[in-house]
This record gives C-alpha cells, sequence and structure tokens, in this order.
C-alpha cells in the first residue's frame, strides 16, 4: 500500500465550509487556538506586572543574554524550516528524506532545550530567581511552559517518526505534527518579542 | 492546503511550494535580525521601538501560520475560524495593560 495516498481526496468529501481539511486536522487547530490563549494570558500578566512596576529589573539581577535566545530563535525557525520540508517530502512520498528531515527537526527541538537549559543555569547563577520577582516569576513560568511544549513537541516528532518509518503514519500525520510544531515557533516568537526584547 | 490536495500536486507546484518555504526562512532570518537591530539600538523612542518589535512579531508570526501551517491555502471558514479568535486576546491584553499603567501613573 502507497501510505502517502492513505487518504486519497476520494475516500473523504470535501465539505463545503471546511473544504478537504479533514477532522483531525480541524482539531488540532481548535486546541492549537485553546493553547494561544494560555500563552496570551501569561504574556498579558507579565505586561500588566511590568506596567505596574516602577522598576521591572530588580538591583543585582542580571539582563537576559538577547544574542544568545536570538541564536535560540532562529534555530527553533530552522527546525520549522526543515519540518515544513519533511511534510513536503512525505506529501511526495519521498519517504527517506521526509524521516531524515523529521529527525533533523526533533534534534534542532533537542538543541533548543539544551539552549534554554543553560540559560536558565547562567541567570539562576547570577541571581534571577524564581519568586524573588514579577519579573524573575514571569520569566521562569513563560518560558517554561513553552519550553515543555517543545518538550512535548520532540516526543511528538519521534513518536511519528517511528510511527513513520514502520510505515504506520502518513503525510497527514504528519502535517498534523507540524502544525503543532510551527506553533511552538508561532509562539516562541511572541515570547522572544515581549520577554526578552521589549524595553 | 490540505493535506488531501497535497498528494495530488503536480510537480512543478511542488517545485513551487518548496521554493516558497525557502523564501519563508530567509525572510523569518532577516526580520528577526531586524528585531535584534531595534532592540539594541539606543536612541530610538520606547514607544517607536515598543510598536516596531509588535509589528515585526505579527509579521513573522503571520509568515509562519499563513505559509509553515498553511493556512493560506485553506478555506477562508476554517481561515477565520483560527486567525478571528486570536484577535481578542490582544484587544484585552491591549486594554487591560493599558488600564493598570493608568492606574499606576495616578
Amino acid at each position: 500500500m502507497n501510505v502517502t495516498h492513505a487518504h486519497a481526496p476520494a475516500s473523504w468529501p470535501p465539505d463545503a465550509q471546511y473544504g478537504a481539511a479533514t477532522p483531525g486536522k480541524i482539531g488540532m487547530w481548535i486546541f492549537l487556538v485553546s493553547d494561544a490563549f494560555s500563552f496570551g494570558g501569561l504574556l498579558i500578566a507579565q505586561g500588566i506586572l511590568r506596567s505596574r512596576s516602577p522598576e521591572w529589573v530588580q538591583p543585582g539581577e542580571p539582563a537576559l543574554g538577547i544574542p544568545f535566545t536570538a541564536a535560540l530563535t532562529f534555530l527553533l525557525i530552522s527546525s520549522s524550516f526543515t519540518n515544513v520540508m519533511a511534510w513536503a517530502a512525505a506529501a511526495e512520498g519521498r519517504r527517506r528524506a521526509a524521516a531524515v528531515l523529521l529527525a533533523v527537526t526533533a534534534l534542532g527541538g533537542l538543541l533548543f532545550l539544551v539552549g534554554q537549559y543553560v540559560e536558565w543555569t547562567t541567570l539562576l547563577r547570577e541571581g534571577l530567581v524564581f519568586g524573588r520577582s514579577p519579573r524573575a516569576s514571569t520569566f521562569f513560568v513563560t518560558t517554561g511552559f513553552h519550553g515543555l511544549h517543545v518538550l512535548v513537541g520532540v516526543a511528538y516528532i519521534l513518536t511519528v517518526l517511528g510511527q513513520y518509518v514502520r510505515g504506520r503514519a502518513t503525510a497527514h500525520h504528519v502535517e498534523l505534527l507540524g502544525l503543532y510544531w510551527c506553533f511552538v515557533d508561532f509562539v516562541w516568537i511572541f515570547v522572544f518579542s515581549f520577554v526578552y526584547l521589549m524595553p | 492546503m490540505s493535506d488531501l490536495a497535497a498528494t495530488t500536486e503536480q510537480g512543478p507546484r511542488r517545485a513551487a511550494r518548496r521554493t516558497q518555504h525557502v523564501i519563508v526562512f530567509v525572510v523569518l532570518g532577516v526580520l528577526t535580525l531586524v528585531e535584534l537591530g531595534v532592540a539594541r539600538t539606543s536612541g530610538i523612542a520606547k514607544p517607536a521601538v515598543v510598536t516596531a518589535l509588535v509589528a515585526l512579531a505579527v509579521s513573522k508570526a503571520a509568515l509562519i501560520a499563513l505559509f509553515y501551517m498553511h493556512l493560506r491555502f485553506e478555506t477562508r471558514i476554517l481561515r477565520l475560524t483560527v486567525l478571528a479568535p486570536l484577535v481578542a486576546p490582544a484587544i484585552y491584553g491591549l486594554v487591560l495593560i493599558a488600564e493598570s499603567a493608568a492606574r499606576a501613573a495616578r
């Protein structure tokens, strides 16, 4: 069986409003929108606390490492790129290329987590400690929540990769995975801007 | 574009889509550099920096959603289902943060 055509157009009648989008895809989008609200709540909370704080950076607290985090941001963007190329390869039936690109995407996610670990331990050592200031608490909660999403994403990629290599997953599964992984990048763009770059 | 349509795409269209992915990747990289430049350049008024950073973040997120998450190729209803609710947190955030800042300034 050609697994890339397991979901042939004829097997799923196009809906008048949602086109050929499968229930799986619509379900994933609904989950992602609700997850976006969670991140929105965290960023709004940070904005409110910051707007009420006469001195956002407390004495003795370190500055955030913007160049290092910019490199992590680029790493995440790169992993979104490899992910979307993996989906394109899967849709074209180039299974080996799709598997390699998925593995590279997972590696990108792992490297991002290693980078975040290094950043956290450095900041903790320098005096940015959860609970000591609104800046520290919102920083660790927001980046931690995002890091959890990256960790789940890496596990998701490896699971789909394993299934795909064994012929149990299709291009459709790779696309659903891609929606989740690109959402992780989508959210990070706002975290990077609001937590790290805002003056 | 849906996954179903993807399986039936023709070769030249697939190649064009791959080229599009590469272009979006390059633009995202350039916009990240611009963000860094805006954030680290001194002498720019704070409201201008904030406006620029928000605009850059929204632009980058839109590129990801439209091209890498394929929303551009979905039906209008699906695009609205996803994008319309995201306007709400932006409005809540703007109102709540402005209100909080105004009370703090009193």
